[in-house]
């Protein structure tokens, strides 16, 4: 059809009808060409067919809905011997006690402190009580071991501090105390303890400073003590609040290794147990954010908390001065601000008592069922 | 047959062996494939200033940009044999003629003048007829594209969109990798790749819970499935990297659950206070979890999180929204507004120790979301709109207002200034108060879909305006938002479990209980109590 310039107002409906249902077909007519042209250039540069399955892959990952089995047709709780390494002190653990390993491994948990304390007490008394090494005992869980490991670990007859723990058999009752039935120490051997991580029993795990570059070793103190042992040359891999050793000896290790510049020890509020990532005290968290310039308050003091009426549920409010009213509701009394201790966080499930700070007092009438959660 | 050549074939890719004896495959298509710069007949027309002229075509026969242009394409663009002007016209690449295809006058012109090469002026496909298939060279198409952006730029920037989109193709290294791996794991609606267990380590149920609402927030995979974390950290204990490595897990087609040591050790390793084999709670742990990934994470211009001003990163760009609180003063009735950043919203029910009931009037939103009050039950959006209501504070609680210049007393009033793309909601179940330790079991019913409009701050300001009867805006998309997970704890105070309800593919809800991954049906996630729900915002738009 040739083109030309056409009036439209002299047309009749018919006409108009016809006209835009010829537009109408040659705009289809177009777009179908557009897809024509996008399939024939994916299918000349070759990619067109790529993202076809096969058949078996197609079934091999189909939802399975049946009951006593999960969605990839496995039956439940098959999983009991999954095992792991632990990143800190590379031992294999059992997947499911991996948490309390590693509390203890990284040496945060409650019974922590404690546990070395006292190992510290009977060393410097050269004490070799059998009361002694059972309560030592708890400190390497038997749970924590994977079954294959334990017998490897029996062939270890180099290691003086800890032989008694590698002897212990797995109950069959998980949660049951163990009493020891292994070697005593012997005296003279236990003064090494006092060094010595506990929970690397075999020396030749330890940290040895020397192979390491500057780079790893500092980054390696930014997270643990570091104070290196005398007797094995070793870096001590607890944590930065290690009890067995003064902050006096992990600044000296850090001048020793890293320079004088080195000598002070990372900022509180990047180390340890600090209560809340929303800082107290004005020890202010890098990560505050701005908002439209009008709050200093990281998103992590959820507001919405702090806002409620219901006392028991806001988030640190003694130290929320920085909103810029400083308001707390007061709503049905005894008002957020004023919360008691125990509503220093918004929801815990099945704490008691949370040790938070090192430096809370020991929690009387230990007890070596205290860590058999 | 000319099998001995060319290894590969033309239409699926698959090994000659197979595929050459039964299809017929035209020499010259193969050979159209084999060069990657489309066909050897382009040499002769690439020659001296070729690429300014072909820009020319470009510009004054395919994409007209100016209504002059237009006028001119419209007006000379016509088969030079016929006349027509659809009919799939051809311009020659090498003099001044138009041909239509259909009647193949552009074929004649080609024979006669042996003019190889024509371009289509709808699409600008470049045909050549020795080969008679259009080709892809790899320089024509390259001027060919950036003519085409020219000419949507225009379109582009008013309508606000940045760029016209274009599909991903891949590159020729892309292309060799996946014929070599003809095994494909592709996601349609009844796969199960994309979940997965995850062990227990021992009372870690917490954190299952929170992964498994972090690996299927829709846009958190696809910035982690598209590689766009690059870590600046020294050390190996990055969070994102190792959230990125868990995306991996969760996609790999792995059927038996995954163990979460790594992540564990990280997580512990950078929020201390987490630490520690207890039985913890979830929600602490998803703002421990998402500030750590903030704090890790580097905004899109290069700059580290901790510049507070101006952080970009993908965690705060899908989970932080802000508070507006305003507080107005009762006897000049002064308003000091300020806007907090949030993850969450924590939301107080009935049957804790401070009244719920009743509820503020205006901007009744119960009707909009659809939840019934029939049964009495409490809704989400009744707790919404308590977390909104105006609130007295006192005559023990004044202020000092700037506008009377003494203490007075005030009513404060909280509304969402900006809503996040992910907004969580936490019902707090847990009251520690003084007197009480227990957990609060009152059923909340939530929706599958959620608007949010009457609880934001635009909107209180149109009620204060004195539009009290708010209409809905059936257009207006901005605020709603669809369910996608629900975190759920079972038990007591002192020891219970969790277990999450997620959505993947629309209508399709899994349970993931630990190490168990089961089908779940949308009605077992409506009746579940509901601990911490996540929803996800409908329409997204370009910034």
């Amino acid at each position: 059809m040739k083109m030309e310039d056409m009036s439209l107002s002299g047309l009749d409906n018919t006409k108009l009808e016809a006209l835009a249902q010829d537009i109408y077909s040659d705009l289809v007519e177009d777009a179908c060409l557009g897809l024509c042209f996008e399939v024939h250039r994916a299918v000349k540069q070759g990619y067109f067919f790529l993202d076809d399955t096969d058949q078996e892959s197609m079934k091999d990952f189909e939802i399975v809905d049946q009951p006593g089995v999960d969605i990839f047709g496995q039956v439940y709780n098959q999983w009991k011997n999954k095992e792991c390494v632990c990143p800190n002190c590379n031992r294999s653990i059992a997947a499911s006690r991996f948490a309390p390993h590693l509390e203890k491994c990284l040496g945060m948990g409650r019974n922590s402190s404690r546990i070395a304390n006292r190992r510290i007490a009977s060393s410097n008394n050269m004490n070799n009580k059998s009361e002694s090494d059972q309560e030592d005992n708890d400190d390497v869980n038997d749970n924590d071991w994977s079954y294959g490991s334990e017998k490897k670990a029996k062939k270890r007859k180099s290691d003086k501090v800890f032989l008694h723990s590698l002897k212990q058999h797995i109950p069959l009752n998980p949660n049951s105390p163990r009493r020891s039935k292994s070697v005593k120490h012997k005296n003279g051997e236990l003064s090494n303890s006092v060094n010595a991580d506990p929970y690397k029993y075999n020396y030749n795990t330890g940290i040895n400073y020397e192979t390491l570059g500057p780079d790893e070793l500092r980054s390696l103190l930014t997270t643990q003590c570091g104070v290196i042992s005398e007797h094995t040359k070793k870096m001590c891999t607890r944590s930065q609040r290690c009890p067995q050793h003064t902050d006096e000896q992990r600044r000296a290790v850090r001048v020793f290794l890293l320079g004088p510049s080195a000598s002070s020890l990372p900022d509180a509020d990047t180390m340890v147990e600090s209560d809340c990532y929303d800082a107290s005290d004005g020890q202010v968290l890098m990560s505050r954010l701005q908002w439209d310039g009008s709050s200093d308050i990281s998103p992590s003091d959820s507001a919405s908390s702090k806002a409620s009426t219901n006392n028991s549920d806001s988030k640190k409010p003694k130290k929320k001065k920085k909103m810029s009213l400083g308001l707390n509701s007061t709503g049905g009394g005894g008002g957020s601000g004023s919360g008691g201790g125990s509503s220093s966080q918004t929801s815990l499930v099945g704490l008691s008592n949370r040790k938070k700070k090192p430096k809370l007092p020991v929690p009387p009438a230990p007890s070596i069922y205290d860590n058999l959660n | 047959t000319v099998a001995p050549f060319w290894p590969t074939c033309v239409i699926c890719s698959r090994t000659r062996t197979v595929h050459f004896s039964s299809l017929k495959i035209r020499k010259t298509n193969v050979v159209s494939v084999m060069s990657p710069a489309g066909c050897p007949h382009v040499n002769g027309f690439k020659v001296d200033n070729w690429k300014q002229n072909l820009r020319v075509i470009y510009q004054c026969f395919v994409w007209s940009g100016s209504a002059e242009t237009r006028k001119r394409k419209a007006k000379s663009c016509i088969c030079h044999m016929c006349g027509a002007h659809l009919n799939r016209l051809h311009s020659c690449l090498s003099c001044v003629f138009f041909g239509c295809f259909t009647k193949k006058h552009i074929h004649e012109h080609a024979k006669n003048k042996r003019h190889n090469l024509a371009i289509d002026l709808l699409y600008g496909g470049i045909y050549c007829f020795v080969c008679q298939d259009y080709i892809y060279d790899k320089d024509m198409e390259q001027i060919a594209k950036e003519e085409q952006r020219k000419y949507f730029f225009p379109v582009v920037c008013m309508s606000g969109v940045g760029e016209k989109y274009s599909t991903w193709e891949p590159t020729k290294r892309e292309l060799e990798l996946l014929r070599h791996n003809p095994k494909r794991r592709k996601i349609t609606t009844n796969c199960t790749i994309g979940l997965r267990g995850l062990i227990n380590l021992g009372n870690t149920c917490f954190m299952n819970c929170i992964v498994q609402a972090l690996t299927h927030t829709p846009l958190l995979r696809d910035f982690f499935l598209s590689d766009r974390h690059k870590c600046e950290m020294q050390s190996n204990s990055c969070l994102v990297c190792e959230m990125s490595q868990l995306f991996q897990e969760f996609y790999s087609g792995h059927r038996s659950p995954h163990i979460p040591f790594r992540l564990l050790h990280l997580v512990w390793t950078h929020a201390r206070h987490l630490a520690g084999y207890e039985q913890q709670d979830a929600h602490e742990f998803l703002i421990a979890a998402l500030d750590v990934l903030h704090r890790h994470c580097k905004d899109d211009n290069g700059k580290k999180a901790n510049n507070p001003n101006n952080c970009n990163c993908i965690i705060d760009q899908i989970f932080t929204g802000g508070l507006q609180s305003d507080v107005t003063c009762q006897v000049c009735h002064g308003v000091s507004t300020t806007i907090d950043p949030f993850w969450d919203i924590s939301l107080d029910l009935p049957g804790s120790s401070t009244p719920f009931w009743p509820l503020s009037p205006g901007g009744d939103g119960s009707t909009l979301n659809g939840e019934s009050h029939l049964s009495g039950a409490t809704t989400l959006t009744d707790c919404l709109r308590r977390f909104t209501r105006p609130e007295h504070l006192g005559s023990s609680a004044k202020i000092k207002c700037s506008g009377c210049h003494s203490y007075q007393e005030s009513t404060k009033q909280l509304t969402m200034k900006k809503l996040p793309i992910v907004a969580c909601f936490h019902l707090k179940r847990f009251e520690h108060s003084a007197k009480l330790r227990r957990k609060i079991p009152t059923y909340v019913s939530f929706p599958l879909e959620l608007d949010m409009t009457p609880f934001m701050a635009s909107s209180k300001e149109s009620r204060m305006n004195g539009q009290y009867q708010q209409s809905v805006d059936v257009f207006n998309n901005d605020n709603k938002y669809s369910l996608f997970a629900v975190v759920n704890h079972q038990g007591t105070l002192e020891s219970g479990h969790y277990t999450t309800f997620i959505r993947q593919h629309k209508d399709q809800w899994f349970k993931c209980d630990d190490a168990v991954i089961t089908k779940a049906s949308i009605k077992d996630v409506l009746d579940s109590e509901g601990y911490l729900l996540f929803y996800h915002k409908q329409f997204l738009e370009y910034e």
